[in-house]
């Protein structure tokens, strides 16, 4: 009796002693990490707190292509005890370092923390327009794409000025990083806020070599704002230009992936009006003759027109409607002309899915022109069909 | 050709863990047998009927000497140690003769005993009665009248509660008037309370266990069979079930191993549970137990058994299978929409009473990568100057937790809500404070605590309770990986186990899609005409 409980306690005993020792070493508590919710990429010079490191003998072999700052969260200095925390200074900890490579920069925070970093929360990469002129975008994100804790959710933007500045903000008890990333929400109310562009999407539009836009950022005051976009040149990966809010805007409009905003004009009597789009359908139509590409571009809104400044104007007439219409329609053709003149003239990049729509209504065509496309587009027609319909006057009293 | 075939071939490395890995299924099977077998010698049948064999029951062959003189000595001799045993001797009037009454006090009605039998015994019983021996039975006017077949098993009824009578001339000693020892009143039941339905439950006296069955409806398909059951002090053990209805193999089966239990005494239908379950290493209960009669009766009516033990009660259905563990009769007497809800919230509540914390310690120590990153930040700013590793943090509250519950059964009445909130309460709050736990993690506790109160089985808690303990190592050791395999590894077990050959998981595995009506949700009566297909009944129609 007692041998084979001998045995059988020795051998639980002994695959216990297998399984625990062998577990464990994936556990790390949640509080012994760092998370770091935000990184900034900036042109390479060494940081302030670098330079004290540097004039004492701390360094090692680089050449300061790039500088990354890293938001880590939450940075609190801890109070035992204390129940009412209304002395919350800053909820974020930015650090910098430059290097080379930016695996090497995170590791070399390491030396720098005393907690190991954790990138699985990472919201926001904010890259400066001033690297992205000396390297490609490809370059900067080939090592967030790779690692396995970064999510492919998270979103790409790129700042007008230094890129570690959108990381810091002013406000008590807010996160920039975590601001960042929930803004993307007012694209119910506005088009000048982008499509957001995920690590996952960047990824497709860098291989598929087309140029295309990023939301652009611009700080101010310790505050930050979205503001227009930057094209990303599809073959070089580099910064070409910036498209300003109402460029922005009519990108949005024109490739029909948001219907909000407003547009707001003058009337007759020079008094401002204000249109508020409800819904947009538009519609790229390429025609092919030869070796001609032409683009027929519909655009249908309805909305309501919600603010006049007029006091002399009768806002339930048809005639007064229609007359209002034109004058939309006008403003918003014009709007859609500057962007194009931008796109096509200027910075020669199709960041609006022109080609897209060739590819996809004659593919035979798009395969003869695919490699020069954007040369291709910039000679290209491109004529506007504009119907904006007001149906709602909101409401207000009769006299 | 052959070489490039070769260098796909695995190294030897390869081939090793592949052995290692072949091996643990055979290790932990041959661990489990051998386990088995230890404690499961006790209960084999064979050694049973050897045991009774050589040593039978030596007293029962002392007969009655027929003298009075004689009978009384060895009465007086063999139990009259007790000083329990009142013997009051007489002389009844009309016949001249003596008698003696033998009983023990505190068991019988007084009233009765003083005013009716000794006065009848005394001065009203007459010569009719002693002329013709052989028609005592006709002749005594008692309602329970039995010749004790020998001396011993006489004195055994005394001693139990009868009241034995022996009179001068006649050849055996009589019994009269059954034990009427303190009894409880029928009361609410107390593990299984609900809101609507019967509210009778059973006492510890089989007769009125039974009687209370069979007051649920008139059938003469109802049978009931007696057992007597414990090798020292014996115990009546009754079977009841539909005759027309259960399966005659499961009837078997069920007689077999209730004939086949072997212990000095049964004090309570626990202890039938563990001698007769199919497998005694698991940690789900393979009979179910209940006080209830009406959920009772509609196991039986299911094709189901009902084992009634005098002295608890708590009566077992067999066979269970899981899906029962978190019914409750309620399900039935409310409408099938409110009730199917009911029940698809228990299984949620079983899933969070057995995994919550593993998941806490998962996500918190191995996965932070999962919580949505405003959790996690609040985790941590709740978790800084937390000194332990999620399991010891864990660990700490549960088992106050636990202890608490425990100590909570104990208490007396008036003190229990009083330490219910001195438990949860300040020792709660007070572990925040002192930075022993978390915050975040004193809601997974209460959370997980309140879940398991939702399960409607005490004793399916308890399981869960117990299984919480093992998910918990497994998530500190291997994290959400561990997690899933303690799940797993659960789900085999339950998949494999069998309470007297109906498959523990059916109807999910092996899959009866007829009895889904009645799992996780409860259909609408119209639709549920037959009986369960996993039971096999002799007669599956509920509506003619």
């Amino acid at each position: 009796m007692s041998s084979p409980r001998k045995l059988v306690l020795l051998t639980l005993f002994l695959s216990a002693i297998l399984v625990m020792p062998t577990g464990c070493w994936s556990s790390k508590e949640i509080e012994d990490v760092a998370l770091f919710t935000g990184i900034a990429l900036d042109k390479g010079q060494p940081a302030p707190i670098e330079k004290e490191f540097e004039s004492k003998g701390a360094t090692y072999s680089k050449r300061n292509k790039v500088m990354a700052t890293l938001q880590l969260v939450p940075f609190k200095s801890q109070k035992k005890q204390g129940k009412k925390q209304n002395d919350q200074k800053s909820t974020f900890l930015n650090i910098s370092g430059s290097g080379d490579s930016i695996l090497e920069i995170l590791r070399q925070f390491s030396i720098r923390l005393d907690r190991p970093l954790m990138g699985h929360h990472l919201k926001v990469i904010i890259i400066s327009v001033d690297l992205l002129r000396k390297q490609s975008i490809e370059q900067l994100t080939d090592f967030l794409l790779r690692d396995n804790e970064i999510r492919p959710s998270t979103l790409v933007y790129v700042s007008q000025g230094p890129a570690r500045e959108t990381l810091m903000s002013k406000k008590l008890n807010e996160v920039p990083s975590f601001h960042l990333s929930k803004a993307v929400r007012n694209r119910s109310r506005t088009s000048k806020v982008l499509k957001p562009i995920t690590l996952s999407r960047l990824d497709s539009l860098t291989h598929s070599k087309k140029s295309f836009v990023l939301q652009t950022l611009v700080t101010g005051g310790g505050e930050l704002e979205l503001s227009g976009a930057s094209i990303i040149n599809g073959s070089t990966g580099q910064w070409i230009g910036s498209l300003n809010q109402e460029n922005t805007e009519c990108l949005a409009w024109l490739s029909g992936d948001r219907n909000a905003g407003v547009i707001k004009t003058d009337d007759w009597n020079g008094e401002t009006i204000t249109y508020e789009i409800k819904s947009l359908r538009s519609k790229i139509t390429p025609q092919v003759k030869g070796d001609q590409i032409s683009f027929q571009v519909e655009i249908h809104t309805l909305g309501r027109l919600i603010e006049t400044w007029d006091e002399q104007s009768h806002p339930t007439t048809n005639d007064y409607a229609n007359a209002l219409d034109k004058r939309l329609e006008d403003k918003l053709a014009a709007m859609m002309e500057e962007l194009m003149v931008k796109l096509q003239s200027k910075y020669k990049s199709d960041v609006a899915g022109f080609g897209r729509r060739l590819a996809i209504e004659n593919p035979a065509a798009w395969k003869k022109v695919k490699e020069d496309w954007d040369n291709v587009f910039s000679r290209s027609e491109i004529t506007f069909a504009i119907k904006v319909r007001i149906n709602d006057f909101g409401s207000f009293t009769e006299d | 050709m052959l070489s490039s075939v070769i260098s796909y071939f695995p190294t030897w490395d390869v081939w090793l863990q592949a052995a290692i890995a072949c091996l643990v299924p055979i290790v932990a099977s041959f661990v489990y047998k051998k386990t088995y077998s230890l404690a499961g010698k006790g209960r084999n049948p064979n050694t049973a009927e050897n045991k009774k064999d050589p040593d039978p029951p030596a007293p029962n062959n002392s007969p009655f000497s027929g003298d009075y003189a004689t009978d009384l000595a060895t009465i007086r001799e063999r139990i009259g140690g007790n000083s329990d045993l009142c013997s009051r001797e007489f002389r009844m009037a009309k016949l001249n003769v003596r008698a003696t009454l033998f009983f023990v006090t505190g068991m019988q009605n007084d009233r009765v005993l003083d005013l009716q039998l000794m006065e009848f015994l005394m001065f009203e019983a007459g010569a009719d009665v002693y002329a013709e021996p052989e028609r005592l039975h006709d002749q005594l006017p008692f309602n329970n009248l039995f010749e004790a077949p020998s001396l011993d098993s006489f004195n055994r009824s005394v001693l139990f509660g009868y009241t034995g009578l022996l009179i001068e001339g006649q050849p055996s000693g009589l019994l009269i008037e059954c034990p009427d020892g303190a009894n409880r009143a029928v009361q609410e039941p107390l593990s299984e309370g609900l809101l609507r339905g019967p509210r009778l439950s059973f006492t510890e006296m089989l007769s009125v266990n039974t009687s209370m069955l069979r007051r649920q409806g008139l059938s003469e398909q109802l049978e009931i069979k007696t057992f007597q059951v414990g090798t020292r002090l014996q115990k009546d053990l009754a079977l009841a079930y539909i005759k027309d209805i259960v399966n005659p193999d499961l009837l078997e089966e069920v007689k077999a191993r209730i004939q086949k239990m072997d212990f000095d005494f049964i004090a309570e239908s626990g202890y039938i549970e563990e001698l007769i379950e199919d497998n005694y290493l698991s940690p789900f209960q393979q009979l179910q137990n209940t006080e209830r009669p009406d959920r009772v009766i509609a196991a039986m009516l299911e094709g189901r058994i009902a084992i009634l033990l005098d002295g608890t009660p708590f009566v077992l259905i067999a066979p269970a299978t899981f899906s029962m563990l978190l019914q409750s009769p309620e399900d039935y007497y409310e409408r099938w929409l409110p009730s199917s809800l009911l029940r698809m919230l228990r299984f949620a509540a079983a899933f969070m009473a057995l995994m919550a914390p593993s998941l806490y310690i998962s996500f918190i120590s191995f996965h932070p990568g999962l919580i949505p990153t405003e959790l996690a930040l609040s985790i941590i700013e709740a978790r800084q100057g937390v000194p332990f590793p999620s399991l010891i943090e864990v660990l700490i509250l549960e088992v106050s937790i636990e202890i608490l519950r425990e100590a909570g059964i104990r208490l007396p009445k008036p003190v229990g809500p009083a330490m219910g909130i001195v438990g949860g309460l300040i020792i709660g709050d007070a572990a925040v404070q002192a930075g022993l736990v978390s915050p975040f993690l004193v809601i997974v506790v209460a959370v997980t605590a309140i879940s398991s109160f939702s399960i409607p089985s005490y004793s399916a808690g308890i399981t869960l309770r117990l299984l919480r303990f093992v998910g918990m190592i497994f998530a500190a050791f291997l994290g959400m990986f561990g997690t899933i395999l303690f799940f797993l590894l659960l789900c085999s077990h339950l998949t494999k186990l069998k309470s007297f050959g109906v498959p523990y998981l059916t109807p999910v595995s092996p899959f009866r899609p007829r009895d889904w009506k009645d799992l996780f949700f409860r259909a609408p009566r119209a639709l549920m005409k037959r009986r369960p297909a996993m039971m096999k009944t002799q007669d599956d129609k509920r509506k003619s």
